[in-house]
């Protein structure tokens, strides 16, 4: 038993898993997103030396690039964070078998380590010290300094490994380490202390002592046996994965007054609430309000109001979307479950579009302030909360019907493409970019106001017709009924 | 209370369940009784419109279960894990349950009392979701959240395979009371042939979607069990 079967076992399992879908289109799609992100990357990180210089040209590149590497390495642990799964339920089928333990344990580490975000720093420090530092410092300076930086990407990989298997809840974890950085960020913005100077300092200092990234090596070496002997002594698969809480039982009791619908919401609210991808997602639909610090200032300053509406419809529709495809995939552990309650198919349908217009509302409200920003972004809220609400929900929640694919919701979401199919591809493409479109040409042929009208009324009127088309989404999931039981008893 | 005609579902190029006329009365308990892929729990969830037949209908109490979900209000069902909302305590579950069937938090805790003994103490109040119970709890869960709603038709697939001896014997009180004080009429489908003899009034043998055999439960019906499933061995 070699390493190399544990990782071709890992590679078959990507390829033949439920999620990765059999469609031959789908497939294709995704390999030329992930090519295109790669090339994305790979270009940006070759091009880095000559923007920063053309950017700055008052500025020593090798000092602006070293005034950002604490700041790489910590954003670096909090994508790390969100982004990477602990490999540990992969050795399940292995504990029983006739294998030795340092074999599984060098398996979950090399394991561990290949991920997408441990080969991005290729492309971000190799070009720059290429083109920055080997004409100042010269090739054996310039070897050490990459040495150097692997190492530390060695030490944030396993650092953020560490955290995570010591650490209960993810997400409080999460915002703890995003409001420290914020904090030093913060700090260097009142000239408290500076980071940038620092680390500018400290990595150019290494450069001129080059035998320093022996320290890198050693943090690198430390962190890596931390990590090892904490697995080492931990292999159980009870210690393994985290230990839940005892949950005290939120009652939501306010609901219930309102008879089925109400018990319905709860039901949504303990799922939402107490399984890691849909949690993962509010947390995500709440950084996506500071989405329009981004894009509202200069679209407005500019007037292009179809960009300032195209955010605005992704800070108000996030969660619609998002929550919205899955509609009854959430659910799909227990769909059996669900069909034979006795519950009103419609009544279902009302309570799941309420909590998306529900959702929506509250983060339409909380963004209103951006009307601080320019008013004019007040108008644009308007009317794509009322778009979303009253057309994209239900468009949504239609489409959903055509998702067959089971959802394993406790597990996370961040590059996860369970339960992702090419209609829901489709969907994003229709829902994120037809809308746009159309007030980009309702501006372009009939001005500001009239289009803000437009899309409100297409909206409020979805609203109106809302009985009407809750009973044909009824039909429509009746028609799609079995496939998607069957679809979601295939796990 | 169920009558089932002409029932066909086949999965690629293979019968499933192929059930010419079955009725079903009220206060009965069927046992039914085959080899695995014989059909059961495929015939189970044709029976809740889980799974669309091929060709054929059921009835439950006259009404199309396809077409209406009047049958909802009177049928419970415990399959598998799939019937139970795992990210739920078991106390939330049943007042979940409960609830779309009208009854308050109190009249469940009411019910839930005469369950104590069942769940052996260890289900109730334990903090825990549904997901982290062992697969026999999350059963007994199932079972008794099936019967709180007061089903007049009760379909439970394999109840003993998960249970420990205990709790198989004090199933097997429960269904016989069940039967002859409330006159529920009970399906369940099991591998345990003296568990059948001993709870159903009729044991349906199916074969390759087929019902092969009906007996009628009684003092013969162990024997001509055994027979059947001997004959097969040979």
């Amino acid at each position: 038993m070699t390493l190399s079967i544990f990782l071709q076992h890992q590679w078959l399992n990507f390829w033949r898993s439920r999620n990765a879908s059999k469609s031959v289109f789908f497939q294709i799609i995704i390999g030329i997103f992930y090519l295109l992100v790669f090339v994305e990357i790979a270009g940006l990180g070759i091009s880095l030396p000559y923007i920063l210089a053309e950017s700055f040209p008052a500025k020593d590149p090798i000092f602006l690039f070293c005034s950002y590497i604490i700041y790489y390495f910590l954003i670096g642990l909090i994508i790390r964070f969100q982004l990477q799964e602990l490999p540990t339920l992969s050795i399940q089928p292995y504990l029983t078998q006739n294998i030795k333990r340092s074999y599984m344990l060098r398996f979950l580490n090399v394991r561990s380590f290949l991920h997408f975000i441990n080969f991005l720093p290729i492309f971000i420090f190799i070009p720059f010290t290429v083109v920055d530092i080997v004409p100042i410092y010269g090739v054996p300076v310039a070897v050490s300094f990459l040495v150097a930086m692997f190492a530390l990407v060695v030490n944030n990989h396993f650092l953020n490994m560490y955290i995570k298997r010591k650490s209960v809840n993810s997400s409080w974890w999460f915002l703890g380490m995003v409001l420290f950085i914020a904090a030093i960020k913060g700090l260097d913005y009142f000239k408290v202390l500076s980071f940038e100077q620092t680390s500018a300092w400290l990595f150019i200092y290494l450069l001129q002592h080059s035998w320093l990234c022996a320290i890198a090596i050693l943090l690198a070496v430390t962190t890596f046996f931390l990590n090892n002997n904490y697995l080492k002594s931990n292999l159980y698969l009870e210690e393994l994965v985290r230990e839940r809480k005892l949950k005290l039982s939120k009652s939501y009791s306010f609901l219930n007054k309102y008879g089925d619908m109400g018990t319905m919401i709860v039901l949504d609210l303990k799922l939402i609430f107490r399984n890691k991808r849909p949690k993962s997602l509010m947390i995500m639909s709440s950084l996506i309000l500071l989405y329009g610090f981004i894009i509202y200032p200069k679209n407005l300053q500019a007037d292009n109001y179809y960009m300032a509406f195209f955010g605005a419809q992704m800070i108000t529709g996030i969660f619609i979307v998002n929550y919205g495809q899955f509609l009854f995939a959430w659910q799909s552990s227990h769909f059996d479950g669900i069909m034979s309650y006795n519950i009103n198919m419609k009544q279902y349908l009302k309570a799941k579009f309420l909590l998306l217009v529900t959702v929506s509302t509250i983060q339409f409200l909380l963004v209103s302030f951006y009307g601080l920003l320019d008013w004019k972004v007040i108008p644009i809220q308007v009317a794509a909360y009322l778009f979303n609400i009253g057309i994209n929900s239900f468009l949504i929640m239609y489409m959903a019907t055509y998702n067959y694919k089971y959802l394993n919701i406790t597990k996370s979401a961040s590059m996860n493409r369970q339960g992702m199919g090419s209609t829901q591809i489709i969907e994003g493409i229709l829902i994120a970019f037809v809308p746009t479109l159309i007030f980009f040409l309702l501006n372009k042929f009939t001005g500001f106001w009239p289009t803000i009208a437009v899309i409100s009324i297409l909206g409020i009127a979805g609203l109106l017709f809302r009985p009407n088309i809750i009973n044909w989404l009824a039909d429509q999931f009746q028609v799609r009924k079995h496939k998607i039981l069957e679809g979601f008893r295939e796990r | 209370m169920i009558t089932i005609k002409n029932l066909q579902k086949v999965y690629k190029g293979i019968t499933a369940v192929d059930i010419e006329h079955l009725t079903i009365e009220a206060g009965e308990v069927i046992g039914l009784l085959g080899n695995n892929g014989s059909g059961k729990t495929t015939l189970f969830r044709l029976m809740m419109d889980l799974i669309r037949a091929d060709t054929g209908e059921i009835l439950s109490k006259e009404k199309q279960v396809t077409t209406t979900d009047d049958w909802k209000k009177y049928t419970s069902a415990y399959i598998d894990e799939g019937f139970l909302i795992d990210y739920l305590t078991p106390e939330e579950y049943f007042y979940f349950v409960g609830k779309l069937h009208q009854l308050t938090p109190t009249d469940v805790d009411d019910f839930l009392v005469s369950y104590y003994t069942f769940f052996n103490d260890a289900i109730l109040g334990k903090g825990k979701y549904i997901r982290d119970f062992s697969k026999g709890n999350q059963f007994k869960i199932g079972i008794v959240a099936a019967l709180l709603t007061k089903p007049e038709f009760l379909i439970l697939d394999e109840p003993f395979a998960n249970l420990d001896p205990t709790t198989q014997l004090r199933l097997v009180d429960m269904i016989k009371e069940l039967a002859t004080e409330k006159k529920m009429c009970i399906i369940l489908s099991s591998h345990d042939i003296t568990h059948v003899a001993e709870v159903s009034s009729r044991i349906l043998l199916m074969e390759k979607g087929k019902i092969i055999k009906d007996i009628t439960g009684g003092e013969t019906a162990y024997a001509e069990m055994v027979e059947y499933f001997k004959v097969k061995i040979n």
